[in-house]
């Protein structure tokens, strides 16, 4: 597997690394301009729609997953398990 | 004092190794010039702006000035083959009769061993993001397939009538819920440990949400050189492989996660 930085299927990913990482300048010794302009945050979630979850390795919220595994199974609403898609985290 | 707007200030992208003022063209958010400020053999690069940091209410330009942001680092990385990252909108500017100047040399002064720890640290290497996402739906078929107690209950609730299958459901999701979340445990520290043999770093990150149907199981952002990415490429391609389970793998990045204190 080759690693990508594909604009358009990494655009999150980069800023997430610019908005939350990266050197810090320490304020007591320089007076610096840091913050980050509200409208990337908004722009994040608006380009990725990502919002951070719970903490890493643990997600709680299987029950909307659950029910829909079983909606799908006893054929409710008639579609069978997909195929393998496309993995991508949506960039509109 | 508070900020007078009019004032010179600094952008700062990132740190280099150079001991001699370079510039590396008009390549800056809103085409300014980018060149370096020395102390010693460390260098900012950087370009002049006012003191006011960058914001808009347009997403668009913002997403302008973002790109343009990674392409000076990326700029710099070529040039200068070892960089650390700063964030966005980060500025210096001068304080009192000290310019802006005077004050990145200070900083670059004040900061020097704890710069000099740092590029030894990434030299050589870069950042990759891996995501390890899965469709719960399958994962859970999966699990009823491997599970005896759990394939017993699913079992179960064909054979009874409606009022006690619902008692059954609720069961059988109770118990799907539980062996997901155990599965998700033991994917992630199966993973995790692979990852991490093969690169250099690997540092655990919060997860995110993402498309309906899938959940992102582990996020990690690796340090790795070139021959340890391209292992780290095998590795991802066997977890890949796994039924349900699909791998983002981004990069290479400037080192964004390894350069911050501890």
């Amino acid at each position: 597997m080759e690693p990508t930085r594909a604009v358009h299927a990494t655009l999150a990913d980069l800023l997430d690394r610019l908005l939350n990482k990266g050197l810090v300048v320490q304020a007591d010794l320089i007076i610096c301009m840091a913050g980050v302009p509200l409208i990337a945050v908004n722009l994040r979630a608006a380009i990725a729609g990502m919002e951070t979850m719970l903490e890493y390795g643990l997600m709680r919220d299987w029950d909307a997953a659950i029910r829909a595994w079983e909606c799908a199974r006893r054929g409710r609403d008639g579609s069978a398990i997909a195929d393998r898609p496309v993995p991508a985290v949506t960039c509109p | 004092m508070s900020a007078n707007q009019n004032e010179a200030a600094r952008y700062v992208y990132c740190i280099v190794e150079g001991r001699e003022r370079a510039s590396l063209g008009n390549i800056g958010v809103d085409a300014l010039e980018v060149y370096t400020i020395a102390s010693g053999d460390i260098s900012a690069v950087v370009h002049d702006c006012p003191a006011k940091p960058y914001a808009s209410d347009d997403p668009e330009v913002v997403k302008q000035w973002v790109l343009a942001h990674q392409k000076v680092v990326d700029a710099a990385w070529e040039r200068f083959g070892t960089v650390l990252p700063l964030a966005f909108d980060t500025m210096i500017k001068g304080e009192g009769d000290r310019g802006p100047d005077e004050n990145v040399v200070k900083w670059l002064e004040s900061e020097r061993a704890e710069l000099r720890s740092k590029f030894e640290r990434v030299r050589g290497k870069a950042e990759y993001g891996v995501q390890v996402l899965w469709d719960p739906k399958v994962v859970a078929e999966e699990i009823v397939r491997r599970n005896q107690e759990i394939r017993k209950i699913d079992e179960e609730i064909r054979t009874k009538p409606k009022g006690a299958a619902y008692m059954y459901k609720q069961k059988l999701e109770k118990a799907l819920k539980l062996a997901l979340e155990r599965e998700a445990d033991e994917s992630f520290k199966d993973f995790y440990k692979r990852i991490s043999t093969v690169v250099d770093e690997a540092r655990v990150e919060k997860t995110k949400k993402v498309e309906n149907s899938k959940q992102m199981v582990m996020n990690l952002s690796c340090l790795a050189c070139k021959e340890k990415a391209a292992a780290l490429g095998k590795v991802l391609d066997e977890i890949n492989a796994r039924e349900g389970i699909f791998v983002r793998f981004t990069g290479p990045w400037p080192p964004y996660s390894f350069v911050a204190a501890g």
